[in-house]
């Protein structure tokens, strides 16, 4: 019971001071790229945890995630353009509409494979949608982008400005973080992991393993999709990149190092990701190597990531 | 659309899906015999291309490329799978991981050498000529690949049907387990396969590249085909590598040609309805989906 109030005390101190950020650190000569780059991390970090939900929880190796990221990144433009509206909630829910809807037709098929197979057909078919993207011109800009995206508002609020848009997308990660704690502590999340672990028994115990894996793939979808409006309204700009091959890399590798089925690993592999590309890449040229190579090194010898890695360090330490 | 114009884009369709097939044979051998899907099938595939294009500028040699660049990628492939796969032996699912390590550094370091403009590789002589076929001009080059790809073809059937080495694949990809304990060295049988499915790679690069172009990104693109051709014909197979390549090819071709917009759906279409109807793929032996 104290640990449990003992948890709960650092993660809101963790909440708050992740919130508070652009404040206390206004003194820092760099700032401003600071909570510019954080931002950043935590747009990643949300696409990370969704993913993370089909990986770690369910055992499900999406290789296509960004499709539904970038499905919501375009979709929430797209509707501030077109319906001339820039109200928030609208701009949300459209791009988790759009991306759960995508996700929902490409898991129909994509469940029904498993492991590899399962790895190969979200990849094959994001593809798909990134190839749909660059071909849709007048929708999404094409190979241009879509450039000068509308930033919400709601009530009165602006997210225009760089720290409010800072606030919304830090508000908006732990809210997501306090899903995906509440979604894998539930009964449902339990047969997730049910079904990670060994799917035929959960079959045999009577669960439709099928319809809870979509489930969880069209949830995980419209989780992505948040993060693709917050990527859209913080960059100002949507391009295939944010639904292609390379995105969904950067997410598969970021929940990997930081440590699949953990709460936060892939929030902490997100920061070492965009640490490594956006920080590194300015001083050497081999960013992406360096990124690569760390990827192999986990995946051979620290396959529970950074996560895990401290947890096993923390129980040696107190035995 | 004209019959002369139908001709041209059927030989057009043809000649893909024998590209394809050249692609997706070396990622289908390394599946057989493997259980890996390696992702850095693309990557492979783009190094062939970009080894060629610079045997080329020194030599001005198409052939001599053809010939140097899989030897390379295939000597490339012939380490890697000692140095990193063999480590996770077992674990398919993180070799497959793996590769997808190995692709972000393959094609981060040919960045880093040959630089990220698109260049191209022009076609080999004699090669660049147009020949009148049923009233209308031709390539000789796309007819160049397509027997190209039915010598691979006949070349690749006769190996694994009629030879030692086809035996001991046959064998491999029908229990790998068994073959290592009837005293094969199974380390070898892998590291050669996955050298081989390089070196494949790398030819079909090398053959695209005249017709293709070599450009950054150009990994992703072969490495999806692949994988749509593989699905739909059927993985650890060689009958399934033709048999994806000649449906994918030909149907992306008349797609692109037909209905532009619906290129892409047509593809999926055909991916997912092969997937409903036949599990394995077309001519597979192992089921993708359940």
């Amino acid at each position: 019971m104290r640990r449990r109030v003992a948890l709960a005390g650092a993660g809101l101190v963790a909440a708050l001071a992740l919130v508070t950020f652009p404040i206390w650190s206004s003194e820092w000569e760099s700032s401003r790229y600071a909570t510019t780059v954080l931002r950043d991390m935590l747009v990643l970090g949300i696409l990370a945890l969704s993913l993370d939900l089909l990986v770690g929880t369910t055992g499900l190796p999406s290789l296509g995630h960004a499709a539904f990221f970038g499905a919501g990144a375009y979709a929430a433009a797209i509707a501030a353009q077109r319906l001339a509206n820039d109200n928030l909630l609208i701009g949300l829910l459209v791009a988790m509409v759009v991306a759960a809807s995508l996700a929902l037709v490409i898991g129909i098929f994509a469940v029904r494979a498993a492991g590899i197979f399962f790895l190969m057909l979200t990849l094959a078919f994001a593809q798909m949608v990134f190839a749909l993207a660059f071909q849709a011109v007048d929708l999404t800009g094409g190979s241009n982008g879509f450039a000068g995206v509308q930033r919400p508002r709601l009530f009165g609020l602006d997210f225009s400005a760089p720290d409010a848009l800072f606030e919304l997308v830090a508000v908006t990660f732990v809210l997501v973080v306090l899903l995906l704690w509440r979604v894998r502590t539930s009964t449902y999340g339990r047969a997730l992991v049910g079904i990670r672990e060994n799917e035929r028994r959960m079959r045999a115990l009577g669960y439709d393993t099928t319809r809870l894996k979509l489930s969880a793939f069209v949830l995980a979808g419209a989780v992505a999709g948040i993060g693709g409006a917050l990527s859209g309204w913080s960059l100002r700009f949507v391009s295939t990149n944010d639904v292609g091959i390379g995105r969904s890399v950067e997410a598969f590798v970021s929940v990997l190092i930081g440590g699949s089925g953990t709460l936060l690993g892939p929030a902490i592999g997100a920061t070492v990701v965009l640490f490594i590309e956006r920080v590194l890449s300015s001083s050497i040229p081999f960013a992406e190597t360096v990124l690569g190579v760390l990827f192999i090194v986990f995946v051979t010898a620290a396959r529970q990531g950074i996560v895990g890695l401290l947890a096993t360090a923390y129980s040696r330490v107190r035995r | 659309m004209t019959p002369e114009v139908a001709v041209q884009q059927a030989l057009n369709g043809i000649s893909f899906g024998a590209l394809l097939f050249i692609l997706a044979a070396g990622l289908s051998l390394i599946f057989g015999m493997m259980d890996v899907v390696n992702l850095a099938h693309g990557a492979f595939y783009m190094l062939g291309a970009y080894v060629a294009l610079a045997v080329v500028q020194r030599t001005g040699q198409f052939w001599l490329a053809l010939i140097v660049a899989p030897l390379a990628v295939g000597a490339l492939g012939l380490v890697l799978e000692p140095l990193l796969l063999r480590r996770l032996r077992g674990r398919h699912l993180d070799q497959v991981l793996l590769t997808i390590g190995l692709s972000l550094v393959i094609v981060d370091v040919i960045g880093l050498v040959a630089g990220r403009e698109i260049r191209s590789l022009p076609f080999p002589a004699g090669l660049d000529r147009s020949v009148p076929v049923l009233g209308g001009d031709y390539p000789v080059y796309r007819l160049f690949v397509i027997g190209f790809g039915i010598l691979l073809a006949a070349l690749f059937s006769y190996v694994h049907r009629r030879s030692q080495l086809g035996a001991l694949i046959r064998a491999g990809v029908d229990d790998a387990p068994m073959l290592a304990a009837l005293g094969v060295d199974i380390d070898r049988v892998f590291a050669a396969t996955f050298g081989v499915g390089a070196a494949l790679a790398a030819i079909a690069g090398v053959v695209a590249a005249p017709v293709f172009g070599v450009f950054p990104g150009m990994d992703v693109d072969a490495l999806i085909y692949s994988l749509i051709v593989v699905v739909v014909g059927g993985l650890g197979t060689l009958s399934g590598a033709m048999a994806g390549g000649m449906l994918v090819g030909p149907a992306d071709t008349f797609g692109k040609v037909l209905f532009p917009q619906f290129a892409l759906a047509l593809i999926f279409a055909i991916v997912a309805f092969v997937l409903l109807l036949r599990p394995t793929g077309l001519l597979g032996r192992v089921r993708i989906t359940r």
